[in-house]
């Protein structure tokens, strides 16, 4: 089949049109991709002492290890940890990021417990208080999680606190000024999801580490609230 | 000794060695209650205080201080973010607690 001389003419023209394009546009395109800001997606990882290597720890890696060893990672475990601070005794500083919740001891010290933080969107961070407590607490989801959660929906009038309750064995309920945040600090019925972005905002931690700190703290307690990528502040 | 006994000693030197040096070459593991970071790599809570509370000499009395950032510098040292009333802070500071530097943004 021979190709008219017209077509092939056409061909050539289009061809050449798309080069010059691209030959105009490869340089900011390529400009662009060096230029672009880097998103970093946080992930939290655990070292594995068999491979001696740095693992992501997800929600599949943290169920099957609290399968395994019925409690969290060591790095997630309560325990006394050097502190440099200013803050008094009595403080809890809440570093979102790396999953802990510092209670600010003398001398140096803390007493520090793995958490459960805000997932993607939900974190928040600022400086607050905790306004009161309560033990085996009943659990009313706010209305923007009845609107979204059809789950939180059917306890929209209270949970009855219990072993299955989502607020678990205690709760610190946390206030700026006289206002409640909504956000509390508060035990938990997956305690497999310490260390991991798993909440609506809330602070979570197992249930005999709540019941620890619970029994420390005083009412009022300043609470300062660490997380970079915070969605909003409270208190500040 | 003979030329290829002391080719087998040389070698036998030579395996020894680099089984030294790779042994060397392989980090220590962390401690236990380290044994879990961030991929943000993000200034340990206390080294964020310590900023804050350098921002707060600055900022005045009855100001809060939040620390909003943080990222480690290729030197080992943290930058560090501060919101103080609404105002921007950097800071700077190493793993022994010593605030390098801190000025408004």
């Amino acid at each position: 089949m021979r190709v008219r001389s017209s077509s092939l003419a056409k061909c050539n023209r289009t061809f050449s049109w798309v080069s010059r394009r691209l030959r105009k546009g490869l340089p900011v395109a390529a400009a662009a991709l060096l230029l672009a800001p880097v998103i970093v997606l946080a992930q939290t990882q655990i070292y594995d002492a068999k491979t001696r290597t740095w693992v992501d720890y997800d929600s599949k890696k943290a169920r099957q290890y609290y399968a395994r060893n019925k409690q969290s990672p060591e790095a997630f475990r309560r325990q006394i940890v050097t502190f440099r601070t200013a803050e008094p005794p009595g403080t809890i500083i809440i570093d979102g990021n790396q999953h802990f919740l510092y209670f600010v001891q003398p001398g140096g010290q803390a007493i520090r417990y793995g958490i459960g933080v805000g997932r993607d969107g939900f974190g928040w961070a600022g400086i607050v208080r905790v306004g009161r407590t309560a033990e085996w607490p009943v659990w009313t989801p706010p209305a923007e999680m009845v609107a979204r959660d059809a789950n939180a929906a059917k306890w929209a009038a209270g949970m009855p606190g219990g072993p299955e309750n989502p607020l678990g064995a205690r709760a610190l309920y946390l206030y700026a000024g006289d206002q409640d945040t909504i956000y509390r600090i508060h035990g938990t019925a997956e305690p497999w999801t310490i260390g991991l972005d798993v909440s609506s905002g809330c602070i979570r931690l197992n249930n005999d580490d709540v019941t620890d700190l619970h029994s420390r703290v005083q009412i009022g307690a300043k609470v300062i609230v660490l997380m970079q990528g915070a969605a909003l502040y409270k208190g500040i | 000794m003979s030329r290829e006994e002391m080719k087998r000693g040389g070698r036998a030197l030579l395996a020894v060695v680099g089984l030294l040096s790779l042994g060397a070459c392989t980090p220590a593991p962390p401690p236990p209650e380290a044994m879990a970071r961030t991929t943000l790599m993000t200034a340990p809570a206390d080294l964020q205080l310590l900023c804050a509370n350098a921002v707060t000499s600055s900022a005045g009395a009855g100001v809060k201080v939040l620390p909003t950032g943080s990222r480690l510098q290729p030197d080992g040292t943290f930058a560090v973010d501060l919101d103080a009333g609404g105002k921007k802070y950097s800071c700077i500071v190493d793993n022994n607690g010593s605030v390098r530097s801190v000025a408004p943004v």
